[in-house]
Protein backbone atom coordinates (compact mmCIF):
# COMPACT_ATOMS: atom_id res chain seq x y z
CA UNK A 1 0.00 0.00 0.00
CA UNK A 2 2.90 2.49 0.31
CA UNK A 3 4.57 1.91 -2.84
CA UNK A 4 0.83 2.83 -4.46
CA UNK A 5 0.14 5.84 -2.15
CA UNK A 6 3.73 7.28 -2.38
CA UNK A 7 3.03 6.82 -6.49
CA UNK A 8 -0.01 8.84 -5.85
CA UNK A 9 1.76 11.75 -3.76
CA UNK A 10 4.29 11.77 -6.60
CA UNK A 11 7.17 9.88 -4.32
CA UNK A 12 6.54 12.22 -1.02
CA UNK A 13 7.33 9.34 1.36
CA UNK A 14 6.62 11.42 4.55
CA UNK A 15 3.69 12.18 2.93
CA UNK A 16 2.80 8.68 1.75
CA UNK A 17 3.10 7.65 5.29
CA UNK A 18 0.80 9.72 7.03
CA UNK A 19 -1.98 8.82 4.41
CA UNK A 20 -1.31 5.35 4.77
CA UNK A 21 -1.28 6.05 8.46
CA UNK A 22 -4.96 7.96 8.04
CA UNK A 23 -5.88 5.14 5.90
CA UNK A 24 -5.91 2.40 8.28
CA UNK A 25 -7.54 4.54 10.96
CA UNK A 26 -10.48 5.15 8.82
CA UNK A 27 -10.50 1.20 8.07
CA UNK A 28 -10.80 0.71 11.65
CA UNK A 29 -13.80 2.98 12.09
CA UNK A 30 -15.05 1.24 9.27
CA UNK A 31 -14.91 -2.72 10.57
CA UNK A 32 -18.16 -3.50 8.79
CA UNK A 33 -15.72 -3.45 5.67
CA UNK A 34 -13.15 -5.99 7.13
CA UNK A 35 -15.42 -8.56 6.67
CA UNK A 36 -15.34 -7.48 2.83
CA UNK A 37 -12.78 -10.25 0.45
CA UNK A 38 -9.94 -9.50 0.31
CA UNK A 39 -9.63 -8.13 -2.86
CA UNK A 40 -12.74 -5.74 -2.41
CA UNK A 41 -11.42 -4.65 0.83
CA UNK A 42 -8.06 -3.57 -0.82
CA UNK A 43 -9.73 -2.02 -3.65
CA UNK A 44 -11.86 0.14 -1.09
CA UNK A 45 -8.80 0.94 0.93
CA UNK A 46 -7.29 2.62 -2.44
CA UNK A 47 -10.32 4.64 -2.57
CA UNK A 48 -10.00 5.73 0.76
CA UNK A 49 -6.31 6.78 0.82
CA UNK A 50 -6.89 8.47 -2.49
CA UNK A 51 -9.61 10.75 -1.32
CA UNK A 52 -6.60 11.66 1.68
CA UNK A 53 -3.83 12.97 -0.67
CA UNK A 54 -6.81 14.60 -3.15
CA UNK A 55 -7.84 16.69 0.17
CA UNK A 56 -4.33 17.31 1.28
CA UNK A 57 -3.15 18.25 -2.23
CA UNK A 58 -6.29 21.25 -1.54
CA UNK A 59 -5.21 21.70 2.06
CA UNK A 60 -1.63 22.78 0.99
CA UNK A 61 -2.52 24.06 -2.33
CA UNK A 62 -0.73 22.12 -4.17
CA UNK A 63 -2.46 21.07 -7.88
CA UNK A 64 -0.59 19.52 -10.93
CA UNK A 65 -0.15 21.67 -13.07
CA UNK A 66 -2.83 22.24 -16.10
CA UNK A 67 -1.00 20.42 -18.69
CA UNK A 68 -2.57 18.51 -21.30
CA UNK A 69 -1.14 14.68 -20.91
CA UNK A 70 2.01 13.88 -22.40
CA UNK A 71 3.15 13.77 -25.65
CA UNK A 72 4.79 10.07 -25.57
CA UNK A 73 8.21 11.66 -27.02
CA UNK A 74 8.03 14.37 -23.44
CA UNK A 75 7.98 12.18 -21.27
CA UNK A 76 10.93 12.39 -18.63
CA UNK A 77 13.25 9.55 -18.87
CA UNK A 78 12.62 6.71 -15.75
CA UNK A 79 13.97 5.44 -13.02
CA UNK A 80 11.91 2.25 -14.26
CA UNK A 81 11.47 1.41 -17.88
CA UNK A 82 8.48 -0.41 -17.31
CA UNK A 83 6.53 2.04 -15.42
CA UNK A 84 7.65 4.60 -17.95
CA UNK A 85 5.99 2.22 -20.94
CA UNK A 86 3.39 1.73 -19.13
CA UNK A 87 2.76 5.69 -19.20
CA UNK A 88 3.33 5.78 -22.97
CA UNK A 89 0.99 3.18 -23.22
CA UNK A 90 -1.39 4.92 -20.78
CA UNK A 91 -1.45 8.57 -22.54
CA UNK A 92 -1.64 7.19 -25.44
CA UNK A 93 -4.75 5.35 -24.70
CA UNK A 94 -6.30 8.81 -23.18
CA UNK A 95 -5.64 9.87 -26.85
CA UNK A 96 -7.55 7.66 -28.48
CA UNK A 97 -10.59 7.88 -26.10
CA UNK A 98 -13.44 10.22 -27.13
CA UNK A 99 -13.10 13.67 -26.58
CA UNK A 100 -16.22 13.96 -24.13
CA UNK A 101 -14.03 10.92 -22.41
CA UNK A 102 -11.15 12.29 -22.29
CA UNK A 103 -11.80 15.97 -20.66
CA UNK A 104 -13.86 14.31 -17.40
CA UNK A 105 -10.50 12.03 -16.46
CA UNK A 106 -8.52 15.25 -17.17
CA UNK A 107 -10.88 17.53 -15.30
CA UNK A 108 -11.04 15.24 -12.71
CA UNK A 109 -8.45 12.68 -11.54
CA UNK A 110 -5.86 14.40 -13.56
CA UNK A 111 -6.27 17.66 -11.78
CA UNK A 112 -7.06 16.59 -8.13
CA UNK A 113 -10.96 17.83 -8.90
CA UNK A 114 -13.75 16.22 -7.37
CA UNK A 115 -16.84 15.42 -9.75
CA UNK A 116 -18.84 18.53 -8.25
CA UNK A 117 -15.74 20.72 -9.00
CA UNK A 118 -15.46 19.45 -12.41
CA UNK A 119 -19.11 20.02 -13.32
CA UNK A 120 -18.91 23.31 -12.31
CA UNK A 121 -15.86 24.09 -14.55
CA UNK A 122 -16.94 21.65 -17.64
CA UNK A 123 -20.92 23.98 -17.37
CA UNK A 124 -22.45 20.01 -17.39
CA UNK A 125 -24.78 18.06 -14.31
CA UNK A 126 -22.45 16.29 -11.88
CA UNK A 127 -24.77 12.87 -12.60
CA UNK A 128 -23.33 13.67 -16.54
CA UNK A 129 -19.59 13.82 -15.35
CA UNK A 130 -20.20 10.65 -13.09
CA UNK A 131 -21.64 8.65 -16.38
CA UNK A 132 -19.21 9.81 -18.50
CA UNK A 133 -16.13 8.89 -16.15
CA UNK A 134 -18.22 5.51 -15.65
CA UNK A 135 -17.82 4.85 -19.61
CA UNK A 136 -14.22 6.19 -19.80
CA UNK A 137 -12.87 4.22 -17.47
CA UNK A 138 -14.57 1.12 -19.15
CA UNK A 139 -13.12 2.17 -22.12
CA UNK A 140 -9.93 3.09 -20.94
CA UNK A 141 -9.85 -0.46 -19.23
CA UNK A 142 -11.01 -2.07 -22.25
CA UNK A 143 -8.01 -0.41 -24.51
CA UNK A 144 -5.02 -1.12 -21.74
CA UNK A 145 -6.39 -4.99 -21.31
CA UNK A 146 -5.80 -5.70 -25.18
CA UNK A 147 -2.70 -3.55 -25.02
CA UNK A 148 -1.17 -5.49 -21.71
CA UNK A 149 -0.71 -3.05 -19.66
CA UNK A 150 -4.13 -3.63 -17.52
CA UNK A 151 -5.53 -7.06 -16.25
CA UNK B 1 -32.52 -0.13 -9.98
CA UNK B 2 -31.87 2.64 -12.65
CA UNK B 3 -29.29 2.18 -15.07
CA UNK B 4 -27.13 5.33 -13.72
CA UNK B 5 -27.24 4.43 -10.21
CA UNK B 6 -23.95 2.07 -10.70
CA UNK B 7 -22.22 4.87 -12.64
CA UNK B 8 -20.98 6.49 -9.26
CA UNK B 9 -18.98 3.37 -9.07
CA UNK B 10 -15.67 5.22 -11.01
CA UNK B 11 -15.78 8.32 -9.79
CA UNK B 12 -15.32 6.32 -6.82
CA UNK B 13 -12.65 4.35 -7.40
CA UNK B 14 -10.93 7.53 -8.85
CA UNK B 15 -11.26 8.70 -5.33
CA UNK B 16 -13.48 12.39 -7.00
CA UNK B 17 -16.57 11.42 -5.17
CA UNK B 18 -17.96 14.54 -3.76
CA UNK B 19 -17.93 13.74 0.31
CA UNK B 20 -21.24 14.19 0.27
CA UNK B 21 -22.05 10.99 -2.31
CA UNK B 22 -19.21 8.70 -0.56
CA UNK B 23 -21.19 7.58 2.03
CA UNK B 24 -24.51 6.83 0.04
CA UNK B 25 -22.39 5.03 -2.15
CA UNK B 26 -20.97 3.16 -0.01
CA UNK B 27 -24.41 2.01 1.24
CA UNK B 28 -25.18 1.06 -2.65
CA UNK B 29 -21.93 -1.20 -3.16
CA UNK B 30 -22.69 -2.95 0.25
CA UNK B 31 -25.81 -4.48 -1.62
CA UNK B 32 -24.56 -4.42 -4.96
CA UNK B 33 -22.92 -7.06 -6.55
CA UNK B 34 -22.46 -5.88 -10.02
CA UNK B 35 -20.63 -2.11 -8.52
CA UNK B 36 -18.19 -4.29 -6.18
CA UNK B 37 -16.69 -6.14 -9.23
CA UNK B 38 -16.42 -3.00 -11.49
CA UNK B 39 -15.03 -1.44 -8.77
CA UNK B 40 -11.99 -4.25 -8.40
CA UNK B 41 -11.98 -4.38 -12.61
CA UNK B 42 -12.01 -0.27 -12.02
CA UNK B 43 -9.07 -0.14 -9.16
CA UNK B 44 -5.87 -0.88 -10.81
CA UNK B 45 -6.32 2.31 -13.33
CA UNK B 46 -5.82 5.12 -10.51
CA UNK B 47 -2.34 3.70 -10.26
CA UNK B 48 -1.94 3.32 -14.05
CA UNK B 49 -2.90 7.11 -14.35
CA UNK B 50 -0.75 8.46 -11.77
CA UNK B 51 2.12 7.63 -14.21
CA UNK B 52 1.29 10.00 -16.85
CA UNK B 53 -0.09 12.22 -13.80
CA UNK B 54 3.72 12.43 -12.83
CA UNK B 55 5.76 12.06 -16.08
CA UNK B 56 3.61 15.44 -16.67
CA UNK B 57 4.48 16.89 -13.59
CA UNK B 58 8.55 16.20 -14.25
CA UNK B 59 8.30 16.98 -17.15
CA UNK B 60 7.57 21.05 -16.54
ZN1 LIG C 1 -24.37 -0.78 -8.40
Amino acid sequence: MLRQVRQTTGNDLQWAEDVVQETLLRAWRNAAKLTWERSLLWAWLLTVSRRIVIDGRRRRGVRPREVEPPEADSIAVPDDADKTLAAIVVADALRGLSADHREVIEQTYLRDRTVNEAAVILGIPPGTVKSRLYYALRSLRGVLKERGVAS
Amino acid sequence: MSESSHHEVAAYALGVLDDGDVEAFERHLDACERCRQELKTMSELPGLLDGVKSSSERAN
